[in-house]
């Protein structure tokens, strides 16, 4: 099967004849629950305009993260470097530490995008451990769900299986 | 989590060019030598110039750094990154070296494109992130994507 014939009304191309579409139900964006991180920031600092665009950062000072492979405490020391582009859309960049209940320590880092007027607001975290028992987040992609509540951002993540 | 389909994505790979042991692994760059894309709201075809920059990391995963550029059927350009990570068992990737046919469910491949562009009519990939599942196949790799929803 090729692409257009599965996008039946869109135009066939020469592209689209060496295309194979493969088995839809077998790749399928696929993902399972990794994780809820609520993170508490202190006061932002806004740098204004730069060549960037519009840079505010937020400083990070706590929070929490629970999940049905890991949980704990979010340490404080990061934040996440914003910049609003001239398109409106905002680019996130954060590092924080995360502490499990059982004492290890776990850096994350997620890039993202936060676009209001399309309600839009999704991030891909990575993280990177030397605890063996949660090797396992070395090697998985994931992406996050994010809303902003009343008492800070709350990141549904899930991964990317 | 919700997705919808945003493209296939061919790339053709040149000869890879194997830097060797480096502080952080091993690296091999892959040049990307052409290919082609669809899906139901962009198509088009991978210019030459890019690369894969991929790196071997000691507890043997290989982390991948992509980046092309995409022309469209109606000529706006779009630049192409991806971080990816590609893991499996031994025997599988072992096969995968020999460029043998590999089920790609039995290994793990997955990116996470970023888009750029300055054409209007694909400003929408501007603002959403996306996640691929990758094939490689032995002319290189085929990325089905999907936006984030």
């Amino acid at each position: 099967m090729v692409l257009a014939a599965a996008f039946g009304g869109c135009a066939p191309t020469t592209s689209a004849k060496t295309i194979a579409v493969p088995d839809e139900k077998r790749f399928r964006m696929k993902s399972r629950p990794l994780m809820t991180l609520r993170l508490a920031t202190a006061p932002t600092q806004n740098l204004g305009e730069t060549p960037e665009g519009t840079r505010v950062t937020y400083p990070i000072v706590g929070g929490v993260f629970d999940g049905e492979r890991l949980r704990g405490k979010v340490l404080s020391g990061g934040s996440d470097w914003t910049v609003q582009r001239p398109d409106g859309a905002m680019e996130l960049d954060l590092r924080v530490t995360l502490e499990t209940d059982d004492g290890a320590l776990i850096y994350m880092t997620f890039t993202g995008i936060r676009d209001d007027a399309h309600a839009y607001f999704r991030t891909l975290p990575r993280f990177e451990t030397a605890a063996p028992e949660y090797a396992f987040l070395n090697r998985l992609l994931a992406v996050g769900t994010a809303e902003i509540r009343a008492d800070g951002p709350v990141h549904i993540i899930e991964e990317i299986v | 989590m919700n997705s919808a389909l945003l493209m296939v994505l061919q790339v053709t790979v040149g000869t890879p060019q194997k830097i060797g042991a480096v502080p952080h692994g091993t690296r091999a760059t892959a040049p990307i030598v052409g290919g082609s894309f669809e899906g139901p709201r962009l198509r088009g075809r991978v210019l030459t110039g890019g690369g894969d920059w991929t790196l071997l990391r000691s507890d043997g995963v290989l982390e991948l750094d992509l980046r092309v550029t995409l022309e469209t059927d109606d000529g706006a350009l779009i630049h192409l990154a991806s971080f990816g990570l590609r893991h499996g068992p031994p025997e599988v990737l072992a096969a995968l070296a020999r460029g043998e046919t590999v089920d790609p469910a039995s290994y793990y491949f997955r990116t996470t494109p970023r888009f750029e562009t300055g054409h209007a009519k694909y400003a929408f990939l501007n603002r959403l992130l996306a996640v691929s599942t990758g094939d490689r196949k032995a002319t290189g790799p085929i990325y089905t994507m999907y936006e984030a929803l």
